[in-house]
C-alpha cells in the first residue's frame, strides 16, 4: 500500500517528532491491535429456532392476517380501493435527486423496494461486519401483512428541477389554505408522498425504514404522520358498519362502492378527461389534511348539537330522518333543514342534488393521536385522506361548500397537501413514473 | 422476489454491498501505518486545539467581547475534527460540548458548560459577565483530554468507525442548524466534521480501493459535493480558510443539497469497517 522505505509513520503536520514518539511510548505504537483477528469476530448467534421447553417471553399478539398480501403489479396502485386496514402513515418527503436520471432511479428504487415488502419474504444475510441488510425489526423473514405503499406527487416535483412542467397533471397544485385553515409550514406540501398503510403498525414502521434505508440521497422526509381505524366486528346481518372517528362519529358512510369499477372509473380514476396528460391515465389525485379535532370541547358539546352540527345520529350513525347508517339521505322533504340543518357537515357536503354525484371523493382516512398542546389538551384528530379523478370536482368543490360550517368551531385543519398518485406498475419491466417520465422525453 | 432482483433494488443508489461474497481480509498489520498517521492528525489538530482555547479562554476572561465571539467558532474546528477520539471521553465531552437540551434544566442547569455555555453568553446574553468560572473550566478540561489521548491507544475500529460517526454527526446536528444556535456558525463545526471524516477515508482509501473502486468513486463525489455547497458560503470563496457566513443565511435549498449527499456518506462510510475487517 505504500511505497516508502522508512519505517517511520509519516508526519504531514508541523509537529514536534519526538513529542510524537512521545505520545505513542506508553503504548508502543498507540495502536490497539489486539482482537483485531477476523476470527475474534465469528457469530455464534443461533437460526430463529422454536425452543423445546415452555419459553419464558413476555407474550407476543397473534394474528392470522399477517400473510394478506395484495399483489403490488396492477394498472393502478394499492392503496386506494384497497380495504382499509387497522393502521396507515403519510409520510411527505423532498426529493434530493439532483436531475431527471437521479429521479428515475429513485423510483426505480421506490417500485423495486415496494415490491419485495408487500410480497414479504427473507432479506440476505451478510458479513457481521457490515450494517446489516434490513433494520430487523420483523425479524429476518417478513410477512406482507396486508401492506400496501402508495407513490404520489406533489406539485413542486414539476418545478424547474427535474423538467416536467410540461406533463403536470392538469389540476395538480399547491394546497392553499381555507378559511378555517391554521397550515402549520412543517407539515405541509412535499415532493412526494408515501402512503404505507398494514393490518399491523410495526409492518408500516418497517416499510417506511426499509425505503428510506435504499433511498439515503434520494429522499428526505419533510413530515409524517400515523395513524389508525379501530378494528370492527364483521356484521352477521349485513354489511360492516363504519368506523368512527375520534369525535366518536362513523366516518366513512356513504362512501362510493370500491367494488363499482365503472364508479370507481368515474369519481376516482383519472384519465376519462381528455385535457389531462394520457401519462396519468390510472392514477388519482390524493388530498391529504391533518385536522386536529378539539376533543375536550367537542365531548363538553350537548350530544343534540353534535348530531345537528354532523346531520347523524351518533350511535347508528343513521340519517337525522331516520333509518339506518346505510340509508340515503334525502332533504326533498326537508328544504328549510327542520329535520337536518343545511349546514349540517353531512348535507353541505353532498346535498343529494341531481348532478352532485360527480363531485364524491372516495374518503379513506385514518385517526391520529400525537402528543399534548402546550395547554395540556390533547393533540388528536384525523389524517383525512381522499382520492378523486379530478381534484378541482372532488375536493376543492366539496371543501368550499363546508367552508363556514358549525363543525369548524372543533376542528382546525393544520396540514397536507395535494398530491398525484401515479398509475400502477404492470408488470416487472414497469416501474413507478415510468409514462411520467417518458411523457416528458417526448416533450424535450 | 427473487435474490437477484433484491440486489437490483438493494444497489440501486449503489450502496449495498455484496456481503459476504467477495471479502478479502485486510491485513491488520496494513491498518498499523494509517492509524498511527491518524494518531498524528489527531495530536496535531489537539495541539492546536489548546492553543485557540487559550486565546479564546483569555479573551473571555478578559471581558473582550468581540474578540471572545469572533475565536468562538475557529477554535471549535480542531474539537470537530477529531470528535471520534474526543467522545471516547464522555466526561469531558460532556463538560467540553454539550448542549442546553442535554440538560433538562436547559441553560440553567449548573451542570452546563463549555463551548456551548460560553456560546450562549456571548452570542444570546451578549457578555463575558460572569463567565471568567466556565472559561478557566474549559481550558482546563481541554487541557485535560490532550494529556488523556496523548496516552491514549487508538482502537483500529473506533478510528475506521469515526469516518461514518463524523458524518452521522452532521447529519444529526450540523444540517439542522442546532449545534451552533445562539453563534448560528454551524458551517465551521460542519467543515470540522467534513474534513475529520474525509481524513479517515483519505488515510484507508488505499487499503479498499482495489477491492471496491466504485465506492471510493461514490464517497469522493459526495464529499465533493458536500465541499461544492459549503464553498458558497465562505465568507471568501477563494480563500478556503477564511470561514463561514452564518447558517441563518444558508437556503433551505443548500440545507436539502447537504442532505442527500451527507447521508450516502454516512451510508457508504458504515461500511468502512466492514471493508477493512474490523
Amino acid at each position: 500500500m505504500s511505497d516508502r522505505s522508512d519505517n517511520m509513520p509519516r508526519c504531514p503536520f508541523s509537529l514536534d517528532r519526538r513529542r510524537f514518539l512521545q505520545g505513542l511510548g506508553a503504548t508502543g505504537t498507540g495502536i490497539a491491535m489486539a482482537g483485531l483477528s477476523t476470527s475474534a469476530w465469528a457469530r455464534s448467534c443461533p437460526a430463529d429456532d422454536m425452543p423445546d421447553t415452555d419459553p419464558e417471553v413476555t407474550s407476543a399478539p397473534t394474528s392470522t392476517a399477517t400473510t394478506d398480501a395484495y399483489p403490488f403489479h396492477g394498472t393502478h396502485q394499492q392503496g386506494i380501493v384497497t380495504p382499509r386496514p387497522a393502521n396507515g402513515m403519510i409520510v411527505a418527503c423532498d426529493v434530493l435527486a439532483r436531475d431527471r436520471d437521479g429521479l428515475e432511479q429513485l423510483l426505480r428504487t421506490l417500485t423495486e423496494r415496494i415490491a419485495f415488502l408487500t410480497r414479504g419474504g427473507t432479506y440476505p444475510q451478510g458479513d457481521p461486519r457490515y450494517p446489516p441488510a434490513d433494520s430487523g425489526i420483523l425479524g429476518p423473514t417478513i410477512a406482507p401483512d396486508g401492506l400496501t405503499v402508495t407513490v404520489s406527487l406533489g406539485a413542486s416535483l414539476f418545478d424547474a428541477r427535474f423538467g416536467l412542467a410540461d406533463v403536470k397533471p392538469r389540476h395538480l397544485q399547491r394546497m392553499t389554505g381555507f378559511p378555517n385553515d391554521a397550515l402549520d409550514p412543517s407539515r405541509c406540501h412535499g415532493d412526494m408522498s408515501l402512503q404505507i398503510c398494514a393490518h399491523t403498525h410495526d409492518t408500516t414502521v418497517h416499510a417506511l425504514r426499509d425505503i428510506l434505508k435504499h433511498t439515503p440521497g434520494g429522499l428526505m422526509v419533510r413530515w409524517k404522520q400515523e395513524g389508525t381505524v379501530p378494528v370492527m366486528s364483521p356484521s352477521d346481518t349485513g354489511p360492516t358498519p363504519s368506523a368512527r372517528n375520534y369525535l366518536g362519529f362513523r366516518d366513512g358512510t356513504a362512501n362510493p362502492d370500491t367494488a363499482d369499477t365503472a364508479l370507481m372509473d368515474a369519481l376516482v380514476w383519472t384519465g376519462h378527461d381528455s385535457e389531462e396528460p394520457a401519462w396519468t391515465r390510472g392514477g388519482s389525485y390524493q388530498v391529504v389534511r391533518l385536522i386536529r379535532n378539539f376533543v375536550e370541547r367537542w365531548d363538553r358539546a350537548p350530544l343534540a348539537e353534535q348530531e345537528a352540527i354532523f346531520g347523524r345520529c351518533k350511535d347508528s350513525g343513521a340519517p337525522l330522518a331516520g333509518g339506518t347508517e346505510y340509508d340515503i339521505p334525502d332533504y326533498s322533504d326537508d328544504p328549510d333543514g327542520q329535520v337536518t340543518p343545511l349546514d349540517a357537515h353531512i348535507r353541505l357536503a353532498n346535498p343529494r342534488t341531481p348532478g352532485f354525484e360527480k363531485h364524491r371523493i372516495l374518503r379513506r382516512p385514518f385517526n391520529y393521536s400525537n402528543a399534548v398542546e402546550a395547554n395540556g389538551q390533547l393533540d388528536m384528530g384525523l389524517l383525512f385522506i381522499v382520492y378523486q379523478a379530478d381534484l378541482e370536482a372532488g375536493f376543492i368543490t366539496v371543501q368550499k361548500r363546508l367552508n363556514g360550517e358549525p363543525l369548524e368551531e372543533y376542528i382546525k385543519p393544520v396540514g397536507g397537501g395535494y398530491f398525484f398518485t401515479l398509475p400502477g406498475v404492470i408488470d416487472e419491466n414497469d416501474f413507478l413514473g415510468r409514462g411520467l417520465l417518458e411523457a416528458a422525453a417526448s416533450h424535450a | 422476489m427473487s435474490p437477484r432482483s433484491l440486489f437490483l433494488a438493494a444497489s440501486a443508489f449503489g450502496l449495498m454491498t455484496l456481503q459476504g461474497t467477495v471479502q478479502a481480509d485486510v491485513a491488520t498489520e496494513a491498518l498499523v501505518e494509517p492509524v498511527a498517521d491518524y494518531k498524528l492528525y489527531v495530536l496535531d489538530n489537539l495541539d492546536r486545539f489548546v492553543t485557540h482555547t487559550q486565546d479564546f479562554t483569555q479573551a473571555v476572561e478578559a471581558g473582550d467581547l468581540a474578540r471572545a465571539q469572533s475565536l468562538y467558532a475557529p477554535t471549535r474546528v480542531y474539537y470537530e475534527r477529531i470528535e471520534p477520539i474526543a467522545e471516547l471521553f464522555a466526561d469531558l465531552d460532556a463538560s467540553i460540548d454539550a448542549r442546553e437540551d442535554d440538560y433538562e434544566k436547559g441553560v440553567e442547569d449548573p451542570d452546563f458548560t463549555g463551548f456551548h455555555r460560553l456560546e450562549y453568553g456571548l452570542f444570546e446574553q451578549r457578555t463575558t459577565q460572569g463567565f471568567a468560572p466556565y472559561a478557566k473550566r474549559l481550558m482546563a478540561d481541554v487541557n485535560d483530554l490532550e494529556a488523556r489521548v496523548q496516552g491514549l491507544t487508538f482502537p483500529p475500529a473506533t478510528v475506521v468507525g469515526g469516518a461514518a460517526a463524523l458524518m452521522e454527526e452532521v447529519a444529526a446536528t450540523k444540517v439542522s442548524g442546532e449545534e451552533d444556535r445562539y453563534s448560528h456558525t454551524d458551517l465551521w463545526d460542519f467543515q470540522g466534521n467534513v474534513d475529520g471524516s474525509q481524513k479517515i477515508f483519505e488515510l484507508f482509501k488505499p487499503l479498499v480501493i482495489d477491492e471496491d473502486p466504485a465506492f471510493v468513486e461514490r464517497v469522493e463525489e459526495n464529499f465533493a459535493a458536500v465541499e461544492e455547497t459549503l464553498a458558497h458560503y465562505r465568507q471568501d470563496a477563494d480563500d478556503p480558510t477564511s470561514g463561514f457566513v452564518s447558517y441563518e443565511q444558508v437556503s433551505d435549498e443548500d440545507r436539502r443539497a447537504f442532505v442527500g449527499p451527507v447521508n450516502l456518506l454516512a451510508e457508504d462510510l458504515s461500511t468502512l469497517r466492514g471493508k477493512l475487517g474490523l
